[in-house]
């Protein structure tokens, strides 16, 4: 194995000192000189056409400097994908949803913007509207969007073949239906947007998000403004979980006040903005048809998910993917029919989260513990009969270099003492298993690749340009270990300028998990660029050949005899002393198949790699109360190569707690015509420190052939696995396999009494 | 608004400040005093975010009317280390990896400061319980309670601290 001196090991991370400090800059924190206070005048409707808006009351409020609607928008619609612009970011017709975007105050205070928005009055026609989507699809619902009919937004239709051949073959076959309503994310960080325009017409933006250049192209041509004119700057970040992916209609909102007033302006979203109008997880209504031989392997599949899209369109075509893409990695499906559709609600938009399918994926593990159980199978064993081996492809093509989803079975079933407790445990004790598989990237088209740009400065210190962005989960440390890594430097020697769109070049975000992998990726080889140009100046210093040096703490020197060596501070002095530059870039592009396309050709290699996770989690039921008590959790990933343990770690943590115990226990919104009565933390329940057990993470290394040092997606596969444990261990406890998700304290008590009168 | 001057010494700095009646303790920290460590993350004295010590005790600065903490002492994040020195238990919380987006990072820190000057040696439960007024979505709790039980007893060989094993270790 390779001697690294820096990836790999348990490093704290550089970000962490200014943020123990309380110096790390967010958002809601920035105050530029001349700074206006921007409010979102938003629907009280869920469906209803907006018939005429009159803001002369609200402009004439001392201290109000702008109010802006949809008259004064350019008219541009946004969407993810050509054929899913259905959003505009201030709706000029009618809107869709409690909490649509209407009209953008900015004022000298909050208490007068606030006074203003109650002064724009707003006349409706309100419409029917419609909150599920079964009802939603029946030809005589309102249509929400005139060009898509019975409201079905996306439908994604996967058929490898044979299904129903091979359902004929197969020795036992299940169906069943599997719910699970939205969630949310619940970031630390309530969604804000500061923004000016400097003396050249250029936009200055700073705001949570999952990647710069997703935001600044959606800007340009909102604005119809070029790119280079949007400049989205580097802020902290607190938390995206998939939510802070998308441009918002605010980033606009707010820069067409700062526009229009020549004032910065700040938008900061209160709680419950932050639940009803970024993005919510969706709710899902799965069927899964199984049919396996006498051993459990699964012969053939099919499986229908409704999920509930909300008012637009968002990640659409990718949102009715995932879910199934996780599972077709996860295990072997060569005989599989999907339809996914994603139909739309007078709801608020749903998009990417953490956890992305809890219910589909949770529904498929608890089938293979029912077929396990009607076969005498064990539910691992089941598990390492049906799961993804290493070189295969997966259903819809994509091969699999590098895999070890055995080795998490088996590695997280020994630390849980799996053999010793399943089937042993005492009354309403019970323990569960989930895998899952995540990508690591989706295909991205233009966006898809990272561009790394190194220079040297005169005292050997380097500056790393790398459009990745930090949400939170440690890219930026992620960066500097690899830059460092590479370049022979100690990590205080690297200097980031990363997630600027001015400085930085194109890159595909933090969303689809392929920081690491693309963006890590292509600072390693603009690292590897600079080395080179390194050692052509040390080797005349040392009077060797380049090819025989090495670059370690911040020295260069000759391999084979370490004594003869130079500074990499003295290198670079002597190369600018004769002009030669020692700068370098380099990049990284996936190589995955540009023809694949979520909805009109789903086939062909998705990502490079693919994660795999297991996680098994042991509980105790109170069966009077319905309260959980989680008393072991263990959670293995094979992430390919731990570049930091220490990290990965707390990925595999979060997880389990965003996936797993919030995700499974408490954590659901309720609805009363299309109004989330829970969408402040006060209701919604998310997990505290003393809700969380101890956790035994296991890191498995199944170093993939093309990531760097080995290394893929890092804590994904956990928060879907945990998920899946969780319903596993609470059906094991209280013997009744639950179908609706979460599982809340009222439903496992109503599965306990109707077990018991059924036993009478 | 009629403004109302009230004393507050924040972080050892004794000041006067003009408040409006309405103010919270965390505008008050925010806005005026520019001291954005303390988070709003919302507003109803859930998450945390905005804990800070008043006269010792951890109060959550959005809910507290900045008159109402005439005359006390406020201790806020930027409090906690001595110039560049870091507390024990800020440098526990870099080591131990307890900090992800960081937006939780200085509500936390003030909570555990407020158990370990109550009590010096709480055992995981007891932490736990003290840490569950604030909430952290990114790191399922497990480092930070590592990191605030290995600065209660440094000495004691934290069992599930590797770091000094290979912290630092760049060779």
């Amino acid at each position: 194995m390779t001697d690294y001196s820096i990836i790999g090991k348990r490093m704290p991370r550089v970000d962490s000192r200014a943020k123990v400090m309380g110096k790390a800059r967010y958002t809601a924190d920035l105050k530029l000189p001349g700074m206006l206070v921007g409010k979102i005048l938003r629907s009280p409707h869920a469906h209803a056409k907006i018939v005429n808006i009159d803001t002369s009351k609200a402009l004439a409020l001392p201290g109000v400097k702008a109010v802006v609607t949809g008259a004064d928008t350019e008219g541009v619609k946004w969407g993810v994908f050509a054929y899913t612009r259905d959003q505009q970011f201030i709706q000029t017709e009618k809107v869709r949803y409690i909490g649509d975007e209407v009209a953008g105050v900015a004022a000298v205070d909050e208490e007068t913007a606030l006074a203003a928005l109650d002064l724009i009055h707003v006349e409706y026609e309100v419409l029917p509207a419609v909150f599920d989507p079964m009802t939603a699809m029946t030809t005589d619902a309102e249509p929400i969007h005139e060009e898509f009919p019975n409201n079905i937004n996306i439908h994604v239709n996967i058929d490898t073949g044979s299904v129903d051949e091979n359902f004929k073959k197969a020795y036992y076959i299940r169906e069943d239906t599997f719910t699970a309503p939205e969630e949310s994310y619940f970031h630390g960080e309530p969604y804000a947007v500061a923004a000016r325009f400097d003396a050249d017409d250029c936009l200055e933006i700073w705001m949570p998000n999952g990647g710069p250049h997703m935001k600044s192209k959606p800007l340009s041509n909102a604005f119809k403004i070029p790119l280079h004119k949007v400049k989205v700057r580097k802020i902290t970040i607190g938390g995206a979980f998939g939510g802070r992916s998308e441009i918002c209609p605010a980033d606009y909102i707010c820069a067409l006040l700062a526009k229009k007033t020549g004032c910065p302006v700040k938008i900061v979203f209160t709680r419950e903005e932050n639940t009803i109008a970024t993005r919510q997880g969706h709710a899902m209504i799965t069927t899964h048809k199984t049919g396996v031989d006498k051993e459990g392997r699964v012969l053939a599949r099919e499986t229908t998910c409704y999920m509930d899209g909300g008012a637009y369109s968002s990640t659409g075509p990718i949102a009715t993917s995932v879910p199934f893409l996780s599972m077709e990695q996860a295990y072997r499906m060569e005989s599989v029919r999907y339809n996914g559709y994603r139909i739309y609600t007078n709801k608020p938009i749903r998009g990417m989260i953490r956890v992305h399918g809890r219910g589909f994926a949770c529904g498929l593990d608890t089938q293979l513990d029912m077929i396990a159980e009607h076969l005498g199978i064990d539910p691992v064993e089941m598990r390492l009969r049906n799961s993804r081996q290493p070189g295969e492809f997966t259903s819809t093509g994509s091969q699999v270099w590098s895999c070890a989803m055995d080795e998490t079975i088996k590695k997280a079933a020994a630390a849980a003492n799996w053999h010793e407790k399943f089937g042993k445990l005492p009354p309403f004790h019970g323990i569960g298993i989930g895998t899952n598989s995540v990508q690591t990237g989706f295909p991205m088209g233009i966006r898809g690749g990272s561009q790394s740009f190194i220079k040297f400065n005169e005292d050997g210190e380097a500056t790393v340009m790398s459009g990745v962005v930090d949400n939170g989960q440690g890219n930026e440390n992620m960066l500097v270990q690899i830059a460092a890594e590479e370049l022979g430097l100690l990590p205080e020697d690297i200097h980031l300028v990363s997630a600027d769109t001015e400085t930085t070049s194109s890159d595909p975000g933090s969303y689809s998990q392929v920081s690491t992998f693309v963006g890590g990726q292509a600072v390693k080889n603009a690292a590897a660029n600079c080395r080179k140009k390194l050692f052509d100046v040390a080797a005349k210093i040392l009077k060797t050949d380049p090819d025989k040096l090495t670059a370690k703490n911040r020295m260069i020197f000759v391999t084979d005899h370490p004594e003869k060596s130079v500074s990499i501070k003295k290198t670079v002095r002597v190369a600018l002393l004769n002009f030669t530059s020692v700068n370098a870039e380099g990049g990284y592009w996936p190589r995955v198949d540009m023809k694949r396309e979520w909805v009109s050709n789903p086939y062909g290699q998705m990502c490079e790699a693919f994660s795999f996770g297991t996680t098994i989690i042991e509980v105790k039921v109170d069966p009077d109360t319905g309260q959980v008590t989680v008393l072991n959790a263990v959670a293995c990933q094979d992430v390919g190569k731990a570049l930091n343990p220490l990290v990965l770690e707390g990925q595999f943590e979060g997880s389990v707690a965003m996936g797993g115990q919030g995700g499974m226990l408490t954590e659901y919104h309720d609805w009363r015509e299309g109004r989330c009565l829970n969408p402040t933390m006060l209701e919604y329940k998310v997990p505290l420190a003393c809700d969380m057990p101890e956790i035994t993470g296991i890191i498995v290394e199944s170093v993939d052939p093309r990531g760097p040092y080995g290394a893929k997606e890092a804590g994904m596969s956990i928060a879907m696995s945990a998920a899946q444990a969780y319903a596993g261990a609470v059906s094991n406890a209280i013997g009744v396999y639950m179908d609706s998700f979460p599982l809340t304290p009222d439903k496992i008590v109503a599965a306990i009494r109707e077990k018991r009168q059924a036993v009478k | 608004m009629q403004t109302i001057d009230i004393t507050l010494t924040v972080n050892d700095q004794q000041q006067t400040l003009p408040v409006k009646s309405n103010d919270t303790l965390l505008e008050v920290i925010r806005d005026y005093l520019d001291l954005t460590g303390s988070k709003e993350g919302c507003g109803e004295g859930v998450c945390g975010s905005c804990t800070v010590l008043l006269d010792g005790h951890p109060v959550r600065a959005c809910l507290t009317l900045a008159l109402e903490a005439d005359g006390c002492a406020v201790t806020t994040v930027e409090g906690l280390a001595d110039e560049d020195t870091l507390s024990p238990l800020q440098q526990s919380f870099i080591d131990h990896g307890a900090v992800q987006c960081g937006f939780c990072t200085p509500g936390m820190l003030i909570s555990a400061k407020a158990l370990l000057d109550e009590n010096p040696s709480p055992d995981r439960q007891k932490l736990r319980q003290a840490l569950s007024g604030n909430i952290c979505r990114c790191t399922g709790y497990a480092k930070i309670v590592d990191a605030v039980a290995h600065a209660a007893r440094p000495e004691s060989g934290c069992p599930d601290c590797h770091t000094k094993d290979s912290g630092g270790d760049h060779d």
